[in-house]
């Protein structure tokens, strides 16, 4: 396992992330449509069937969509797990995700029910796939690491997510929503948010930080404990709500390690040993405090509507962190890859995406957040920003085919041909 | 007592900080400076390679009988890292520090993943595999 981990030719084809990748802004794009034409007050109640719709499209179309991308990257990289057919499982995954993504958020927006069936379906197949794999991969790896311990809770954390949010589709399908229906849509946001979006970000913060940056390590209480501290946490929460007990201690505990966690993230980078400027790097700082606000605003329930916590916590924190990566995996990726083939002159890593355009977009995906908050004071803001959110996402997409672009005409000469790169 | 792990895990926490002191250099311009910290990052890394590549990589094949997986593999990527040095070496000759951050940055993610590998399972499976030999491989690789 090891040794199939270790070469090249284990990894996935080059293709299979950027499919992923370039596939999640195309979510963005819709989402930026239904913010736009969808009423505001719908939209900020977390109930409505549009919100539903949007908020699927970015934890499914986005934020799934580049976590399964990079999963199937960093799986033989990180922990020596090798995906043994990897381009049917990318088709499997990548396809059936993209179906059900767009089946179920237009079974809501649009009110047509055929479709959750279909997206039932569909989405089963993709994290099914997914998720077996990965936990029979990663409960195989003999040597462990926090990485490889927060993938494994993540796994798990998953399937669990899924199963809620089955449950949830059919009371949508039957129209049956008992006395249990509100426990399970907060355990399934709950495992969706702390369990699988916060566990792969921990794990593979925890690695990318001092890897990418030449950064502080975090401390090893929080690499070790925090993961599994948080996993357990889930699992207590679920207890506190079925039986409705007061949940604010429990409450507190997320926040004071989420909190914990973004402090350290942000110490780490603020004393990098790289004196490079970096535009990823607003990104990861962006995300981070972002992380720290929306738990502030969760613990002291600040608005009346969660509007404000998710685009905080959604766009600040998830979207910021995910676009910050891809721009590191991306041109990583490209240049290894073909320094790997034995391309002898190659752009450097800059060269593959132009920073003068990641600053831009940092710039347009700030100041859309930005303006998605005030839309909840004054709502005729959420035009701005569903227009910049678009722009946001399009420039988003273009770095990352461009980047793309270039490795390809590269890959197509000959490795001891200069010219394609002139 | 020393383990192959954390032996050579120092040696690349040594290294991380001699690439930081050159870029460090290269970023204030002082040429002359960069000149030397270049000089020194590349001995020591180069040391680093030369204390896998002819104790501990012939050592660990010997007794897994695997000639052909990780180690060949390790030593493909020294080989790439070594490449990028002489590009470093050309940036700061011809004084180009935009040139030579973007090289850079290719070498630190490529050594940074490299370490990653094999700090997460290359030594961990020579400490396992080695047992008694590990503290004569460590004796072996200091008097390089």
């Amino acid at each position: 396992m090891f040794n199939q981990g270790l070469s090249l030719d284990q990894a996935p084809p080059i293709n299979i992330p950027f499919r992923f990748f370039l596939s999640a802004p195309f979510f963005g794009v819709l989402m930026s449509f239904v913010f736009f034409f969808v009423p505001f007050n719908e939209l900020s109640n977390q109930y409505s069937h549009f919100a539903i719709g949007l908020i699927h499209l970015f934890t499914l179309g986005i934020l799934s969509m580049i976590i399964f991308g990079a999963m199937q990257q960093m799986m033989p990289v990180l922990a020596g797990a090798v995906i043994k057919k990897p381009k049917l499982f990318a088709n499997i995954v990548h396809s059936s995700l993209v179906l059900g993504t767009l089946f179920l958020s237009f079974s809501f927006i649009l009110g047509i029910k055929f479709l959750l069936h279909l997206a039932v379906l569909f989405l089963s197949i993709a994290f099914l796939t997914f998720f077996i794999l990965s936990i029979k991969l990663l409960f195989n790896v003999k040597y462990l690491t926090s990485t490889v311990k927060a993938m494994r809770l993540f796994s798990i954390a998953g399937i669990i997510t899924l199963c809620f949010g089955l449950y949830l589709a059919i009371s949508h399908i039957n129209l049956n929503f008992d006395e249990n229906y509100y426990i399970f849509v907060f355990l399934h946001i709950l495992f969706a948010s702390f369990g699988f979006a916060l566990l792969i970000i921990m794990g593979v913060s925890f690695q990318v930080i001092p890897m990418f940056y030449v950064a502080l390590d975090f401390p090893k209480f929080i690499q070790n404990k925090t993961p599994l501290i948080l996993f357990i946490l889930l699992f207590i929460s679920a207890v506190f709500f079925y039986f409705d007990i007061n949940f604010l201690i429990l409450k507190l505990a997320f926040v004071v390690l989420m909190i914990s966690f973004s402090f350290y993230g942000l110490k780490s980078l603020n004393n990098r040993r790289r004196p490079v400027f970096d535009a990823t790097l607003w990104y990861w700082k962006l995300s981070l405090s972002s992380l720290i606000i929306a738990m502030i605003i969760w613990l002291f329930d600040f608005f009346e509507s969660s509007y404000i916590l998710a685009i905080v916590f959604a766009f600040g924190f998830l979207y910021s962190l995910l676009q910050g990566m891809v721009y590191k995996i991306i041109p990583f990726l490209s240049w290894f890859h073909l320094s790997s083939k034995g391309y002898f002159k190659l752009p450097t890593i800059r060269e593959f995406i132009d920073e003068k355009y990641i600053k831009i977009h940092f710039f347009i995906h700030f100041i859309s957040i930005i303006f998605f908050v005030l839309s909840y004071f004054q709502n005729s803001f959420i035009y701005v920003a569903a227009v910049l959110f678009l722009a946001s996402n399009i420039l988003f997409f273009i770095n990352c085919l461009n980047a793309i672009i270039k490795y390809t005409a590269i890959a197509k000469t000959n490795p001891m041909d200069l010219s394609a790169f002139k | 007592m020393d383990t192959i792990s954390s032996f050579l895990t120092s040696d690349h926490r040594a290294c991380d900080v001699e690439f930081a002191n050159l870029e460090n250099a290269v970023a204030s311009q002082d040429w002359e400076e960069s000149q030397k910290q270049l000089e020194k990052f590349s001995t020591d890394l180069t040391h680093h390679f030369a204390m896998e590549e002819t104790v501990m990589f012939p050592t660990f094949e010997e007794v897994t009988g695997m000639t052909q997986g990780p180690t060949m593999i390790m030593r493909m990527e020294h080989s790439q890292m070594r490449n990028i040095l002489e590009d470093l070496k050309a940036d700061i000759e011809k004084k180009d520090k935009n040139h030579f951050f973007g090289v850079s940055e290719s070498l630190m993610m490529l050594m940074q993943q490299h370490n990653m590998k094999e700090e997460q399972m290359l030594y961990a499976m020579a400490d396992m595999h080695l047992g008694s030999l590990v503290s004569k491989v460590i004796e072996d690789m200091k008097a390089i």
